[in-house]
């Protein structure tokens, strides 16, 4: 990095970009290898001491207290003190000037430093963060995905600032899914692949394919037990389904045995898709058809009624209730069935948590253990045998090998495979490509919120893929971008 | 690969170790430790005329104890309960009382303040699922407004001389046993089955553990929620209705204060404040132990503000050596 140079790191989910800023951070610490800053080694083991160094950080969740004002953000854990008799005290009129100075620098006149952060735009939240930024003199900014909640005008003034900064001599280090953006702003991009490194270019050398084909560039080995399936009926079809703000007017179908993939960044809608025809979200209009009929799906417990199963992306927190058995997990979503005369039925119970501990290999000594003492890839057949006990006709897996290992990776695509030549019909979330490419017989494709592409497996490259999921939204101010929130 | 089983038949004593560590056992341990020393403290303490005392004394936490296990093991809590039953007691004899505007027949008025009382359940429970209100301000808010609603219809007066048949449940016996411990016995055992045994009961462990979990497994959480504080004010109703019989008046001061005895008696049972985990046994061990050590104690000769003493660090003890042991189980595993 030099000074004054916009560089931008591109990669697709998973990466390792946010991780690798989280080391630079002083997040994380590495595992190994060195940092030089202005050629002095530096290892940071904490946040705390990277921004002593001089290097600031904007995460995509931005960290800000929205129940403080402007100024105190921007100064929080350093603000201007004075001496009043034995003890120091905040200068507050200090510390007013000086946010405004700040703010003034970066060309922002129209923001009132006495407001409260929580009643402002996403946009003038990051303007706050970038200043904060200032405040402590950092000499590297680096922003993670600035742009992705962002409104049209406020990407705009975004860039305004950015090259103000670059003109100030200061390096900033840019993530961005969005090609344009790379081409508009920065000077040299590296790319990032599963963890590593691939390679740096100058902006002015490189084209946009070129830096799709450095993004994705990994032939799909043959990893993926793709069965060869016959095709039936439709199983699951929806029409025009509507559920603002990520799921827009998205109609599809998936037949028996089909493995339909679900391809998009992170954001784009997939899990709010699935969520909604789970019921989890009820739809605000269009159709859900099974089997030719139109159902209503209100809630969860309607799409499960209709043999719809969805496998969440979140294991810990959705899929699973991880403080309670093997045995308790696996039959929670059929107890019903498993019940004579309202009470539950321990030996059927049983049978079945030891029937799905055989059938999908999950390594436990008992039924009774404790899912959350299983290792990933177990907690996610766990996830996955809960809904196959309900029988499903359609079963929507949202990334279901996140976090898991290969051995166990290998395990579930071989099942998914398995499930689907068994007719049943599948439709599967991943951001990892090579397994949506793998795995898939055909490929949607959503961006906010809409499926913007369809292929067929043969003609599901992933250049195609990759960029029908990046490209720019072609009206730009069609699509009201959502509105972030504060964490 | 061995089960838990095969590693019992190897290990004949971890079976019996693994079943002195369970939570409930444990208690049972300090039940009877206290029970000892409380004889020693007085020869009028373990007669079976003075303990079948105490089970009358102590229907009215028990009864309220039951569904707050029920809402603590969701991971909520009822703070209303003591003023449901005030509002119930009072709508009782309000009602009824022949020199009153209603004038109702006595057996109308007793199930028009269970009805209230579990309507009084519900709201809490539609406050906490529909508006998001969390559990300790919606019951905290009702538990001002259903006190005032019992005061300011009762105007501070007390109704009485209720028919002698009304006084069986509250003072009569049957088969030799207080009427209302029966009363007590048959909820016990409905609650036990329906936490341990039924979909309802795994559902509420799911929704104590991981509430979003419990979503996503199709579980109706906001309905199943509803059901156990409707549940909740309907057992305040039942409470009002014998404590009502045992002391043949009406005051709308009544019950103050249940709650907090009611939560007290759940949690010495080993039911985790965070929701999740929890039984029925233990909440009845619980009120055994809290009412027990209140008698005894009387009977010791130590004074009422010595007694709350140490009931509180019986309490404190009690969670302190149960969290200790529990710990060293799961680290052992």
């Amino acid at each position: 990095m030099v000074p004054g140079e916009v560089h931008a790191l591109l990669g697709e989910n998973g990466a390792g970009k946010s991780t690798l800023i989280k080391i630079i951070s002083g997040v994380y610490k590495p595992d190994g290898g060195e940092m030089r800053l202005d050629g002095k080694l530096v290892a940071f083991s904490n946040p705390r001491e990277a921004q002593a160094g001089g290097i600031a950080t904007i995460y995509q969740e931005l960290s800000l207290y929205p129940e403080l004002t402007v100024a105190e953000n921007i100064f929080m854990g350093h603000a201007p003190r004075r001496q009043v008799g034995p003890v120091k005290v905040v200068n507050w009129s200090e510390m007013t000037v000086r946010a405004k100075e700040i703010l003034a620098s970066l060309n922002i006149h129209d923001l009132d430093v006495r407001r409260k952060v929580g009643s402002l735009s996403v946009g003038n939240r990051q303007r706050v963060e970038i200043a904060k930024a200032l405040s402590i003199n950092a000499r590297i900014l680096i922003m993670d995905e600035p742009t992705a909640a962002l409104t049209e005008a406020d990407v705009i003034r975004l860039f305004e600032i950015v090259r103000l900064l670059r003109q100030r001599g200061v390096a900033i280090i840019y993530i961005s899914h969005r090609l344009g953006e790379v081409f508009e702003l920065a000077d040299r991009v590296t790319v990032l692949r599963d963890g590593q490194y691939v390679g740096t270019n100058e902006v002015k050398d490189v084209t946009p394919d070129h830096l799709i084909s450095m993004m994705v560039g990994r032939t799909i080995d043959n990893l993926f037990p793709k069965l060869d399936t016959t095709v039936g009926a439709p199983v699951l079809e929806v029409r025009n389904l509507w559920n603002k703000p990520l799921c827009r007017d998205v109609s599809f179908q998936v037949r028996a045995g089909e493995i339909v993939g679900l391809a998009g960044l992170v954001g784009s809608g997939r899990s709010e898709l699935a969520q909604t025809i789970f019921g989890f979200t009820p739809a605000q209009s269009g159709e859900i058809i099974l089997n030719g009929q139109t159902i209503r799906v209100r809630n969860p417990g309607d799409a499960m009624k209709h043999g719809i199963a969805y496998v969440p992306e979140d294991r810990g927190t959705q899929g699973l209730i991880r403080e309670m058995r093997i045995r308790e997990n696996v039959s929670l979503a059929v107890l019903k069935t498993l019940t004579r005369t309202g009470f539950i039925n321990s030996p059927a119970e049983r049978d079945l948590a030891a029937h799905a501990i055989e059938q999908l290999g999950i390594r436990a000594y008992s039924p009774e253990q404790l899912v959350s003492k299983l290792s990933g890839g177990n907690q996610q057949k766990v996830v996955v045998s809960k809904w196959l006990a309900s029988k499903p006709k359609v079963l929507i897996m949202d990334e279901p090998t996140r976090g898991v290992d290969v051995g166990a990776k290998a395990e579930i695509h071989r099942l998914i495979s398995e499930l689907a030549s068994q007719g049943l019909a599948i439709l599967m979330i991943s951001s990892e490509l090579p397994e949506v490419l793998g795995m898939s017989d055909r490929v949607l494709v959503m961006r906010e919120g809409r499926i913007v592409a369809e292929f067929a497996r043969k003609d599901a490259t992933q250049e195609n893929v990759v960029s029908a999921m990046m490209r720019e939204a072609s009206e730009p101010n069609g699509v009201p971008t959502p509105q972030g929130v504060l964490q | 690969m061995t089960t838990i089983r095969q590693m019992d038949e190897q290990n004949p004593g971890a079976k019996f170790r693994r079943f002195l560590l369970r939570q409930e056992i444990i208690l049972f341990i300090i039940l009877t430790i206290a029970i000892i020393l409380l004889t020693l403290g007085s020869d009028k303490f373990l007669t079976v005329d003075n303990l079948l005392n105490q089970g009358r004394l102590l229907t009215e936490i028990a009864l309220v104890a039951l569904p707050m296990t029920f809402i603590i093991v969701t991971g909520g809590i009822d703070l209303s309960v003591g003023s449901i039953m005030g509002l119930c007691a009072i709508l009782l004899g309000y009602m009824w009382n022949p020199s009153g505007p209603f004038q109702w027949p006595l057996e109308l008025a007793v199930i028009f303040s269970l009805v209230v009382g579990t309507l009084c359940g519900v709201i809490n429970g539609l406050i906490i699922v529909r508006i998001g209100v969390p559990p300790l301000i919606t019951t905290l808010a009702t538990l001002a407004l259903y006190r005032g609603l019992a005061e300011g219809i009762s105007q501070a007066r007390s109704v009485r001389n209720y028919p002698e048949s009304f006084y069986v449940l509250g003072q009569g016996t049957f088969l030799g046993v207080p009427t209302q411990l029966w009363v007590v016995l048959i909820f016990v055992l409905i609650t036990a089955i329906v936490l341990s045994r039924t979909v309802f009961g795994r559902s509420l462990y799911a929704i104590g553990n991981n509430e979003l979990g419990a979503r996503f497994s199709g579980i109706p959480v906001g309905v199943y929620k509803i059901i156990i504080y409707g549940f909740s004010g309907f057992m305040s109703g039942m409470a009002a209705w014998i404590f009502v019989s045992r002391v043949t008046t009406t005051r709308s001061d009544m019950g103050s204060g249940l709650e907090l005895d009611a939560i007290a008696a759940v949690v010495l049972g080993g039911t985790s404040i965070f929701g999740g985990s929890g039984s029925i046994i233990g909440t009845v061990i619980g009120f055994v132990l809290i009412q027990l050590l209140k008698n005894g104690l009387a009977l010791a000769g130590v004074t009422t503000d010595g007694t709350i003493v140490v009931i509180g660090t019986v309490l404190i003890f009690a969670i302190l050596i149960n969290n200790y042991i529990q710990r060293r189980v799961s680290a052992g595993k």
